[in-house]
């Protein structure tokens, strides 16, 4: 007995030590703070008012807020991964943070009155939204961790592309949106302090309410149902609980991402346990977590001038993090989701269905070519001025479709990688990682197209070749090397809305990028997708054995004789070149790597290689009908190809995934 | 359905609108520019002809519809350049560099002015701009000259917390020193502009006027207005804020001028109050 209490003891002390190390640290800055802000140089009346106003208005009431939002996101998360049973759940990974943007993007365009009333209602109607959507996408698969990261993760992806056409048709408040985006701090009075207190309290108190039932709630359904758990008003309430709090943390501070991931997991590393322990360790962390990331951000800024916008920075240290509590996500059985993806009814005869698919494609082209609208209304060009316009309209039909082809063939690829009906290019973080390549491009080359281009090349191969390192480490998985793509995605995103919140013009190109237009394409990048197709694309159909056997498990390949390691590698290397050469073309948006193979598969084309060419060629026609109705629909304005393609295919994936998943309930 | 025009001055469109600002101060209704929408919302002045036709989006300048509106010469600025192989191909592309980070832009937007001016037949009426707006400045400099012992800050809100700053090489920046006022703002910008700085950073110009730029997000202004922070600012407390009407902070010296005469008509207005 006494030999086990020994080590707890010493353990114990160990984790006192690491807790006053992390208070210490958090209370050590705020001083450095402090004590580094610049005087006033002005009559020394004057100046300490001034002083004094800023300590108890301006930095005071940041840090009071930093500890209060931490600890509210840390409280969310817990509650969010005890409520899901998932490890990797958090405001961010569900969508909340992404919802109550778009709520909030949209009202302050088009109805500014209703955030004068209520910016909070706005935040949580649109949390709300998300999230049941999100959980909606999952429920069928009965919200599993992995399943449910994922569909947030579109769910996000879509409110991102929706934001994004917003700002760019009302582009006189892009600033304000985009240092919320950005998630500051820096605070001129006690509102958001005084507003977010007493809901973190509330929160707190009825979370400790429901202790019993939360404790409960690790248990999987028919215990906790045997035990007489009203079980899902209990887990809806939790819920509400965390939405509540992290939109309201929304709302006030803007988006602050990972906090909420971060605050548990770390929580249980040092050494919390039961609920009761998480529950008080929990937003500790996550209050020490925000208030050391502020300061730092803070004492490496200049003058009164952050370094970076906070939320920005938790996406630095929240990435990296991600990745290390990927090794606790229970891998699924990749049986399950190859049920998913299975045919609805098989196409008997293929070829002949794919070469009708083939001509349906080149007939929606000649037409996307000949009809278009001009001054005088709609027409269809023919004679002069068709040759007239095809410079115009072509190049910007072939980058479309070529972007489309290259995003069917690399969803296609992943999905069977990883044996995830969910995977797609946007996922593996490459095309996120071009638009660091572009920022880095925009801040360090002169503007040019050819610094862009390089800019994006540089970013995508930067993030493919350290995907393709993590890939190639042993035991990483095929569902943790999709994280890791999660992961990535997150962090550069956050590091090109640091450069968005600098809203000059820069920010302009880097938008311009994200919502991905087709309109400049010209000689280059009829030639860049083209290429593309015919060096990436024809070559895979020489691989169709590795697509047959992938989404088996690594068990049953190895034991038909297929290096596993070596095919992955090649297969990832395709899908990445092929996201990023698309990502060029069409920004990092749309979806369609995602919705095409299920397009395909729901045609009845199951054999890979039919699979495959059936994903290409459905990939390049929803471009191309994106494209055109992008072209006309507000004509002379134009909606960008890649997030009206999101805007086609998000609403038709949701659709879709809950018809799939009702059919295997 | 090609319109009749002067030998002298050939169909010009643009893609810009510190030209689109220029062209129409010389007199000059471009067959093509755009974003006019926003345009007549933001830059306000000079007022757009209804004759031009809308381009859409300023990132994607629709190019079908500028090919059909016929220029035979388009003027485009550096913000443009990835749009200028699209551009070539419709007709003759002519570039101006007005904002380039750390060089500041008024000469660059009167050489922009003569340059038209002389290439569309319209010398004298450039020149005589120019002139104008050298005199304008003149004048509304001595007008000013009571309050040029304190310095100015332009800003545009972000929201309530924080803001976007002009500094000397913007056309902020430019006026502000024409019209012998301080910049408050001494810090480098690039680019013009620099952005998100914290409402704190106030404190340090105690002395200035604020200057405040269009757009002001929604409930931005009720939230400073009970702020005690906000209103502890000298500036505030003694009611040195500026509210001024829209100005395109990357225009030619149409805007220029239009700042210069807002920013002391308020000037005066203020002094008007106390």
């Amino acid at each position: 007995m006494a030999e086990a209490v020994l080590p707890m003891r010493r353990q114990f002390h160990h984790q006192t030590a690491i807790w006053l190390a992390a208070i210490f640290a958090a209370a050590a800055l705020f001083a450095a703070v402090v004590m580094t802000r610049p005087s006033l140089t002005d009559p020394a009346e004057l100046a300490r008012m001034l002083e004094s106003a800023l300590l108890w208005h301006s930095l005071v009431p940041r840090s009071v807020t930093a500890l209060i939002c931490g600890a509210a996101l840390g409280l969310a998360g817990l509650l969010l991964q005890r409520v899901l049973r998932n490890p990797i759940a958090d405001a961010s990974t569900l969508g909340v943070v992404s919802g109550a943007q778009l709520a909030l993007t949209i009202a302050t365009a088009f109805a500014p009155a209703a955030i004068a009333v209520s910016r909070d209602g706005v935040a949580l109607a649109g949390a709300i939204g998300a999230v049941a959507l999100v959980l909606g996408l999952s429920w069928r698969r009965g919200l599993e961790p992995l399943t449910v990261v994922l569909s947030g993760m579109v769910v996000a992806l879509l409110a991102a592309a929706m934001s994004a056409t917003v700002i760019l048709a009302k582009g006189e408040y892009m600033l304000s949106l985009f240092i919320w985006g950005a998630g500051s701090l820096s605070q001129q009075s006690w509102d958001a302090a005084l507003s977010l207190g007493p809901r973190l309290l509330l929160g707190w108190l009825a979370a400790g309410l429901l202790l019993r039932p939360l404790a409960l709630l690790g248990l999987d359904d028919g215990t906790a149902r045997s035990l007489g758990l009203a079980l899902h008003s209990a887990r809806i309430a939790v819920l509400g609980i965390a939405i509540w709090l992290a939109a309201s943390v929304t709302a006030e501070v803007g988006v602050i991402g990972f906090v909420g991931l971060a605050a548990p997991a770390l929580a249980r590393e040092a050494g919390a346990r039961t609920p009761h322990q998480l529950l008080l360790a929990a937003p500790v962390v996550g209050a020490l977590l925000l208030s050391i990331t502020d300061s730092a951000v803070q004492l490496l800024g200049s003058g009164l001038n952050d370094l970076a916008p906070t939320g920005a920075a938790t996406a630095l240290f929240g990435g990296p993090l991600l990745l290390w509590l990927m090794r606790r996500v229970p891998p699924t059985p990749p049986a399950q989701t190859v049920d998913a993806m299975a045919p609805t009814n098989r196409i008997s005869r293929p070829l002949p269905a794919l070469i009708a698919l083939a001509a349906m494609i080149a007939i929606v082209g000649i037409l996307g070519l000949v009809l278009g609208r001009g001054p005088q209304g709609w027409g269809l060009a023919t004679g002069d001025l068709f040759t007239e316009l095809l410079p115009f309209r072509g190049p910007r039909l072939v980058a479309a479709g070529a972007a489309g082809a290259l995003l069917g063939a690399a969803g296609c690829l992943m999905q069977r990688l990883t044996a995830n009906p969910l995977a797609g290019p946007e996922v593996l973080g490459v095309s996120a990682g071009g638009g660091v390549g572009l920022t880095l491009a925009l801040i360090l080359l002169p503007f040019s197209p050819f610094s862009m281009l390089a800019g994006i090349t540089g970013g995508s191969l930067t993030v493919l070749l350290v995907m393709l390192a993590l890939a190639a480490r042993p035991g990483i998985g095929a569902q943790r090397l999709l994280l890791a793509g999660i992961a990535m995605g997150a962090l550069c995103m956050a590091l090109v809305s640091t450069a968005l919140s600098r809203g000059d013009l820069r920010a302009y190109v880097l938008l311009t990028w994200l919502s991905g237009s087709t309109n400049r394409a010209g000689e280059i990048e009829v030639w860049i997708g083209l290429l593309g197709c015919l060096v990436l694309l024809a070559p895979l159909f020489l691989a169709t054995r590795w697509l047959d056997l992938m989404p088996l498990g690594e068990a049953t390949s190895r034991s038909l004789g297929l290096s596993i390691a070596g095919s992955r590698l090649t297969l990832a290397t395709v899908a990445a070149l092929a996201t990023a050469v698309a990502s060029l073309l069409i920004g990092p948006l749309s979806l369609i790597g995602l919705i095409a193979p299920h397009l395909a598969r729901l045609a009845g084309f199951a054999r890979s290689r039919d699979q495959l060419a059936a994903s290409i060629l459905t990939g390049c026609g929803v471009m191309i009908v994106a494209d055109w109705l992008a072209r006309l629909v507000a004509f002379p304005y134009q909606v960008p190809t890649g997030l009206f393609a999101a805007l086609i295919g998000g609403p038709y994936l949701i659709w879709l995934l809950n018809r799939t998943g009702s059919r295997h309930a | 359905m090609p319109c009749p025009t002067r030998a002298a001055e050939p169909r010009v469109a643009t893609v810009d609108w510190s030209v689109l600002e220029t062209l129409l101060a010389l007199g000059i209704a471009p067959v093509a520019a755009p974003e006019l929408r926003q345009f007549r919302e933001i830059a306000v002045e000079p007022a757009v002809p209804s004759v031009v036709t809308d381009l859409g989006l300023r990132g994607t300048v629709n190019f079908e519809l500028l090919l059909l509106c016929r220029p035979e010469l388009i003027y485009s600025s550096s913000f443009y350049v990835s749009s200028e192989p699209r551009l070539t191909r419709i007709a003759p592309v002519e570039r101006f560099s007005i904002y380039v980070p750390g060089r500041p832009p008024y000469e660059p937007a009167a050489a922009m002015m003569r340059s038209i001016g002389a290439r569309l037949g319209r010398s004298s009426e450039a020149e005589r701009y120019i002139v104008e707006t050298e005199a304008e400045f003149a004048l509304l400099r001595e007008r000013l000259k009571p309050y040029a012992a304190r310095p100015m800050i332009p800003i545009n809100l972000g929201d309530a917390r924080h803001f976007r700053v002009f500094g000397a090489d913007s056309m902020f920046g430019e006026v502000l020193k024409r019209l012998g006022l301080a910049n408050a703002w001494t810090e480098a910008t690039s680019y013009s502009a620099m952005a998100p700085v914290g409402i704190e950073a106030l404190a340090r110009i105690p002395e200035a006027w604020i200057g405040l730029i269009p757009p002001v997000p929604p409930g931005a202004l009720e939230v400073l207005a009970g702020s005690t922070f906000w209103n502890a600012l000298p500036s505030v407390r003694a009611g040195r804020l500026l509210q001024l009407a829209s100005i395109n902070p990357f225009g030619g010296l149409p805007a220029a001028r239009r700042f210069a005469r807002l920013l002391t008509e308020a000037l005066l207005t203020e002094r008007g109050h106390g």
